[in-house]
């Protein structure tokens, strides 16, 4: 056999396994990385491998700002940082027509720029957002849905832990991909913006009007956002200035959140023990993946199966911009069957070479797929972040939830299809980075 | 039997968790120490190769609660359609090759340890001894190896006693 068709073989066996057994994907990878290292080159390499590329993932230094960033999202989370957000969101936008959905995703773009967890986000805004909507008689399927698509803004605003990871697997500079995630996150938050605001004027009865607050009301709800507004500025800050490297921001970061969250009396020791727990089961899931995508990887390597792919592409008779519509509509799909971080790290090896050889900026498309995976996390028939909206709101049903999200599929598209357009507003702030 | 060997597996991954969560905060703290001596001129020596150790140490020790709790990623999309007899045998392959991978894992890593040292290898900076952190990779893989039989062997009992 070929190393090109055992390397397809090996693509095949990865899927089976993940599909049709429903192995965990880092041990699925881990597996068909084993197999095909011990078919290809002979077992003693593969067991070596295994011994070697655990620790060496294990002990990475740059894989250290993974439970450091997300133990910063768990300490706001648990010190309840987004429901002020909310409130304050809600507070200064309540007299105009949707301003409790608006107020929704502002709140998710908030939260999301510090804290890097899709489902974190729609937990809290379920259990904030949702009974507030429901008092002021908002359609069910707008309210869930804004919540959904809101909470997916968490993996694309900074810090995120699938920037972190794509950063750390091909070698793109993680501030740079950060920055280029601040302006796509910017853009689709305004695009769920104007899908609020446009469902509002067509359909005015789904979003009655809120109580117009004073002005005292809402100089007094300001504060409320000075925390998520610290500690962002501080990490962006830091990593922009070149003070300390992404392992210290995030490292920087959790002790502020914590001495925000001690000092404010909001953290009890009880949540500071779930927001440890939470941090080393996230974490230790990212590395078991990483460590399970770099054997695969390895035995990739091994197959040129990436290479030879690239090369191939790179002599297609076709526009770059065709190809590269293909691998996005691959990735749409794929992140509807399977999480957005698995997805990126099984796919990466082969579609990172793809398009550096047709001479796409690489933080654009790092950035990018980011934007275009998220998508799966509110579509059928993965969509976790909708499981978890519907799974809280016990009076709408998924089929609700899933209605909700489709009004903002638009919106996503438009994001995505301008960021292909212009990709100058992704690559524009890391530009300004040396 | 099974009882007791799941409790114990409980147990002792709660206890490495544990142990984890203090690393967690100890790199927290480690870091940010080092940040703050480097602006007054005095870094810490060896913040990096630490931090590598400590973070090793941090995943290493929550495997095991992390399979416990379920929250390995998994693509069950086309598992969930299968007939229930099916899915437990989808389940207990899955828990087959999830132990034997670890085991693997935890033979290698501590081979990998055992010759760093035989070599008597050091760090670079701190220049102190890296074996004991591998060793700790390879107690992480064995409790979730641990974790893999537990369930293997509770899915088995369960199937038995649907079957009569």
């Amino acid at each position: 056999m070929s190393a090109t068709a055992m390397g397809i073989a090996g693509i095949f066996a990865l899927l089976l396994l993940m599909l049709c057994l429903g192995l965990p994907v880092g041990i699925a990878m881990a597996l068909v990385g084993f197999g095909g290292i011990w078919l290809m080159v002979s077992l003693n390499a593969a067991l070596g491998m295994v011994g070697s590329e655990l620790w060496n993932t294990f002990s990475s230094y740059g894989l250290t700002m993974v439970p450091l960033f997300v133990f910063m999202g768990e300490i706001c989370y648990y010190a309840g940082l987004n429901r002020r957000l909310y409130k304050a969101t809600h507070t200064l936008t309540g007299h105009v027509r949707g301003s409790l959905a608006m107020a929704s995703v502002m709140a998710c773009a908030g939260f999301a720029a510090i804290c890097g967890s899709n489902t974190a986000t729609a937990a809290t805004m379920t259990a904030v957002a949702l009974p507030e909507m429901k008092k002021y008689r908002y359609d069910p399927a707008l309210s869930a849905g804004s919540i959904a698509c809101g909470s997916t803004l968490g993996v694309v605003i900074p810090p995120s832990v699938v920037l972190i990871i794509i950063g750390l697997y091909t070698g793109i500079s993680i501030s740079k991909l950060f920055y280029g995630g601040i302006m796509a996150g910017l853009v689709l938050t305004a695009f769920f913006l104007l899908t609020i605001v446009i469902l509002c004027r067509i359909k005015p009865h789904w979003s009655p009007l809120g109580e117009r607050r004073t002005l005292l009301d809402k100089i007094r709800v300001i504060p409320y956002c000075f925390e998520a507004l610290l500690l962002f500025a501080l990490v962006m800050g830091g990593l922009y200035a070149g003070i300390f490297t992404p392992t210290e921001a995030g490292a920087v970061g959790s002790l502020c959140a914590l001495a925000i969250s001690v000092i404010g009396r909001r953290l009890s020791w009880r949540g500071f023990v779930a927001a440890i727990n939470d941090t080393l089961q996230i974490s230790c899931m990212v590395f078991v993946i990483i460590a399970g995508a770099i054997m695969f990887s390895r035995f990739l390597t091994v197959t040129r199966i990436p290479f030879d792919l690239a090369d191939w592409v790179a002599s297609l008779p076709v526009a770059p911009v065709i190809v590269l519509a293909v691998i996005f509509m691959l990735y749409a799909i794929g992140g509807a069957l399977m999480d957005a971080l698995a997805l990126l790290l099984v796919t990466i090896p082969v579609f990172f070479p793809v398009a550096d050889k047709l001479g796409y900026d690489p933080v654009w498309f790092g950035v990018m797929i980011t934007v275009i995976t998220t998508l799966g996390a509110v579509t059928p028939p993965v969509g976790a972040t909708t499981y978890v909206v519907a799974g809280m709101a016990k009076d709408d049903s998924l089929a609700t939830v899933f209605r909700g999200v489709m009004y903002f599929l638009p919106a996503y598209i438009l994001a995505i299809i301008l960021l292909m357009i212009f990709p100058g507003i992704i690559t524009f702030l890391p530009g300004l980075i040396h | 039997m099974l009882e007791r060997l799941a409790r114990l597996s409980l147990m002792l991954n709660r206890l490495l968790a544990a142990i984890a969560g203090v690393v967690l905060v100890g790199m927290m703290a480690l870091a940010c120490a080092n940040v703050g001596l480097r602006f007054c001129g005095y870094p810490l020596k060896g913040t990096f190769e630490m931090m590598g150790f400590l973070g090793a140490i941090v995943a290493a020790f929550a495997l095991g609660k992390t399979q416990i709790s379920r929250e390995h990623i998994a693509v069950d999309v086309l598992v969930r359609l299968f007939p229930p007899r099916l899915r437990r045998l989808a389940g207990s392959v899955n828990d087959l090759i999830g132990m034997l991978f670890f085991i693997i894992a935890a033979w290698q890593s501590a081979r990998w340890g055992l010759n760093l040292q035989r070599v008597h290898e050091v760090s670079e900076t701190l220049r102190i001894v890296s074996y004991p952190f591998v060793y700790g990779v390879a107690l992480g893989c064995v409790m979730i190896a641990l974790v893999f039989l537990v369930d293997l062997l509770k899915t088995a009992l369960s199937s038995r006693k649907a079957d009569t």
